[in-house]
């Protein structure tokens, strides 16, 4: 245990706290009386990692059987990170201060793809070769889990094992697996083969993947019986699956610092560019009892004054009045804030408004995602021009008096007269802000516009198509700049060294890996850090490869063209994609789910239809 | 009922001594609310429970003596008092006592310390037998230099221990960490493992804090 040498470098790190754990709720097990210890990790920092809601489902599930131990692990800032190399210290649990190279998995959970480099960063920390190939003993099993597991080919070379889909179903099922196996006494490579029959479980090194001339895949063939599908696995019964009691309760402020209740998973929706929409299918939501249930339980071991009502979109919930007012008399009891961070403009009323008065009086967000209708219909961002300006109108008359809307720039068939309609429709709110009799006296109006830039991201619509070149990008961005000139809008931008990375390894296939390595060695790690972001190591580390990172990037694919994810299974037929992103290219939008079924595929897979009446 | 003064003494210990002082304040806050303790609240736009420490700790040194003054809304035994703080507390943070407030903060004067550590002995002795132990103490108009030995009073010696005592208080206040700092810096060898805790906290008048 490594209390002591901690002790002696602590006071010399920014935040000691939260490299020591004892946290309020955090789990210290008997090393002794247990039988296999998970280190989850978050390849991000506490403060990030802390925030997010699927560590903290897993880790008290794995810790509700009383013979497991999971602990939590997150990414050193630099200057811990010296002290540790200086004091020969591995990276470690922060329940145990034991080095995680001891326990039996080691898993990451991967949000982000600028993540990746972390990956390696941990690794290396823990002491442990940051090839999966070079990890010969039985333990530790490097695994990896999240959304972007949906593509996990860039970091094929890393890890032993992907987890497809929700790790409430699967996590026990693995371990207990390789307890059986640790047993038995059997090689790596042998419970890596039994694992791969589990299904949702993905095992890279047991599929051969060759390619054609062009670098575009000839054949993904799995070797020794793993599925030549791996099928992601969903939780059938939402409104009862595992939900932890109580959260561990930070000592310092960390990002979101606030209770969270899941109240739905999935989306209706649709949105042509959004991977966590698919990925999530099918829509399924808990009760308003669940719910309750569950914030007032978080609530009270934890001793939070706010909570938050978290998913894809939770003004989608099929009762979400009734939910509101059936939070609301807990919430005003018990002096807790309730706040719905993802709201739909046109779900948007003046009884939620009501609601969320109480948490957040300076500004509201909204996204819109496009400037005109007709790109609006190529995203299926099914909100009209009267639902923007008609939410607006309530926010003002209830007190508010900036708004934020976030645009992306760079979508499929855009011209720069849907980059002037972003402009356009400020002005359009702003007219109306002031033509309100009812609007807050004496106070200008402020609108922020947040303009990130289109990603293609697999188990999409628009998986096939290619981002804007720099130079596009760049004179769009330049562009909208120049024709918003009122000071009343404030447009921030996303830089383009960081989408262009980010684009590159969403949809990379497995040549990706020596790149990452490449770009590690060189010191590339925390990525998703301004500051420590170095795009032109990433650029020496791709031409060293011989790899362009255009051909991942800029290049329209064809619908027949092998994707390097095509053997994952999403639930979902790729012909549904296809169909999807003809439909975008004719400016067609497609109902939401709720309303009308468009056959996407998942319903076939779980053999129910995903609403009552569908 | 009328509000009643409280002063809760509690220790900080083993991994909750790198809690800021800042975030000691947001931890009992949320102790209170998960305890749901009857205690007082601000009034105001935004109203939250009303806690004040009579002296802050350094980061990093343990405390077995702190203290936090609220106010009671409700009579309450001291013992449920007690039982329900540590309910709510992590396991490094232990309520120990509570009592009515006899003395102010602004009485104190200062504290004992107990500091383990493993160091050279000899130089350890050396430095401590100075004639002046200068350190630079860091304040709100930036650093002064001062002569620890000036402040320092040594209790109890013996290798890798010292009990020893420095000016606590609003007013002048030292850390103890300081005098080991000095000694790296001084001696120019190496502190292996420290770990100082407040084993006391007096007023002028040599009087426990209470
Ligand atoms: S099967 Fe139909 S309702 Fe279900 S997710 Fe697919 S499109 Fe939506």
């Amino acid at each position: 245990m490594y209390k002591d040498k901690l002790d002696r470098i602590l006071l010399k790190v920014q935040k000691p706290s939260r490299y020591i754990g004892g946290e309020l709720n955090s789990i210290e097990k008997d090393p002794e009386k247990v039988t296999m210890r998970f280190a989850f990790c978050f390849p991000d920092t506490y403060d990030i990692g802390m925030s997010h809601l699927g560590m903290k489902i897993l880790y008290s599930l794995i810790n509700s059987v009383p013979e497991y131990w999971c602990e939590r692990v997150f990414m050193p800032l630099p200057d811990m990170e010296e002290q540790m190399r200086k004091n020969d210290i591995l990276l470690y649990g922060l329940e145990s201060l034991e080095p995680i190279r001891n326990c039996d998995f080691i898993g990451f959970t991967l949000q982000y793809e600028l993540s990746f480099s972390n990956i390696l960063a941990m690794l290396d920390l823990a002491g442990l070769p940051v090839y999966a190939k070079d990890r010969e003993a039985l333990t530790p099993i490097v695994c990896a889990g999240g959304p972007c597991v949906c593509n996990s080919e860039p970091i094929a070379d890393f890890v032993d094992i992907c987890i497809l889909g929700e790790g409430e179903e699967i996590n026990l099922e693995l371990m207990r697996l390789l307890e059986q196996c640790k047993a038995e006494g059997v090689s790596k490579h042998e419970f890596l083969v039994r694992a791969a029959q589990i299904e949702g479980i993905y095992v890279p090194s047991l599929y051969d993947v060759q390619y054609n001339e062009d670098c575009t895949i000839k054949s993904i063939i799995p070797l020794e019986g793993a599925p030549a599908k791996v099928r992601k696995r969903i939780i059938a019964d939402f409104d009862s699956v595992y939900y932890p009691e109580t959260f561990v309760v930070p000592f310092s402020e960390i990002v979101h610092d606030r209770a969270v209740v899941e109240v739905l998973r999935g989306c209706i929706r649709g949105c042509r560019f959004c991977q966590a929409g698919y990925f999530y299918r099918p829509f399924r939501e808990k009760s308003v009892d669940t719910i309750k249930k569950e914030t007032v339980s978080v609530c009270e071991t934890t001793g939070y004054d706010e909570v938050s009502l978290t998913s894809l979109s939770t003004s989608d919930h099929s009762e979400i009045e009734k939910m509101l007012a059936c939070l609301a008399d807990y919430s005003d009891a018990a002096r807790v804030n309730l706040s719905l961070p993802s709201m739909r403009i046109d779900r948007f009323s003046e009884e939620l408004l009501d609601r969320i008065k109480s948490v957040r009086k300076s500004g509201l967000t909204f996204a819109p995602e496009a400037g005109t209708q007709r790109l609006r219909d190529v995203i299926n961002k099914n909100i009209t021009e009267e639902n923007i300006m008609n939410g607006c109108r309530i926010a003002f008359e209830g007190g508010y008096t900036a708004v934020k809307l976030y645009f992306m720039l760079g979508l499929p068939t855009e011209t720069m007269e849907d980059i002037e309609g972003i402009a356009e429709l400020c002005q359009r709110i702003i007219d109306l802000y002031y033509s309100l009799p009812s609007r807050p006296k004496g106070k200008g109006i402020k609108i922020s516009v947040s303009l990130s830039t289109f990603i293609p991201k697999p188990f999409t619509p628009f998986q096939f198509e290619p981002q804007p070149t720099e130079d596009v990008i760049k004179e769009r961005q330049k562009h909208l700049m120049e024709v918003v000139n009122t000071k009343k809008v404030q447009v921030s931008r996303s830089h383009f060294d960081v989408t262009h990375l980010e684009a590159a390894l969403a949809r990379g296939d497995r040549r990706l890996s020596a790149v990452i390595y490449a770009a590690w060695k060189k010191g590339c790690k925390l990525d998703g850090w301004t500051e420590y972001y170095h795009y032109d190591k990433w650029l020496e580390a791709f031409s060293e490869c011989g790899i362009d990172p255009s051909f991942y990037v800029n290049r329209q694919r064809s619908y027949d063209e092998i994707l390097p994810w095509d053997h994952m299974d999403l639930l979902i037929d790729k012909s549904f994609f296809v169909r999807e992103n003809k439909r975008a290219h004719e400016a067609q939008t497609t109902p939401n789910c709720r309303e009308k079924c468009s056959g996407c595929g998942v319903s076939r897979c779980i053999g129910r239809a995903c609403f009552p009446n569908g | 009922m009328e509000t009643k003064n409280i002063r809760v003494f509690f220790s900080k210990t083993g991994r909750a001594v790198y809690i800021s002082h800042l975030d000691l304040y947001r931890l009992f806050q949320r102790a209170i609310k998960r305890a749901k303790l009857p205690i007082w609240e601000t009034e105001g736009f935004n109203p939250h429970v009303y806690i004040t420490f009579a002296l802050p700790l350094a980061l990093g040194t343990a405390g077995l003596c702190e203290s936090m003054d609220t106010k009671l809304t409700e009579d309450i035994s001291t013992d449920e008092l007690v039982q329900r703080f540590n309910d709510a507390l992590p396991r490094d943070i232990r309520v120990l006592s509570a009592a009515e407030p006899v003395r102010k903060a602004t009485e104190i004067a200062l504290s004992e310390y107990e500091a383990e550590f493993d160091c050279d002995s000899e130089a350890f002795t050396k430095f401590l037998s100075a004639e002046h132990i200068p350190a630079e103490k860091k304040t709100k108009r930036g650093i002064a230099e001062l002569d620890l030995k000036q402040h320092l009073n040594v209790l109890e010696q013996r290798p890798g221990y010292l009990r020893f005592s420095f000016p606590s208080g609003a007013e002048f206040n030292i850390n103890a960490g300081l005098l080991f700092d000095a000694f790296e810096k001084i001696s120019g060898t190496e502190i292996y493992s420290l770990h100082i805790t407040r084993t006391a906290i007096k007023c002028s008048d040599g009087k426990i804090f209470g």
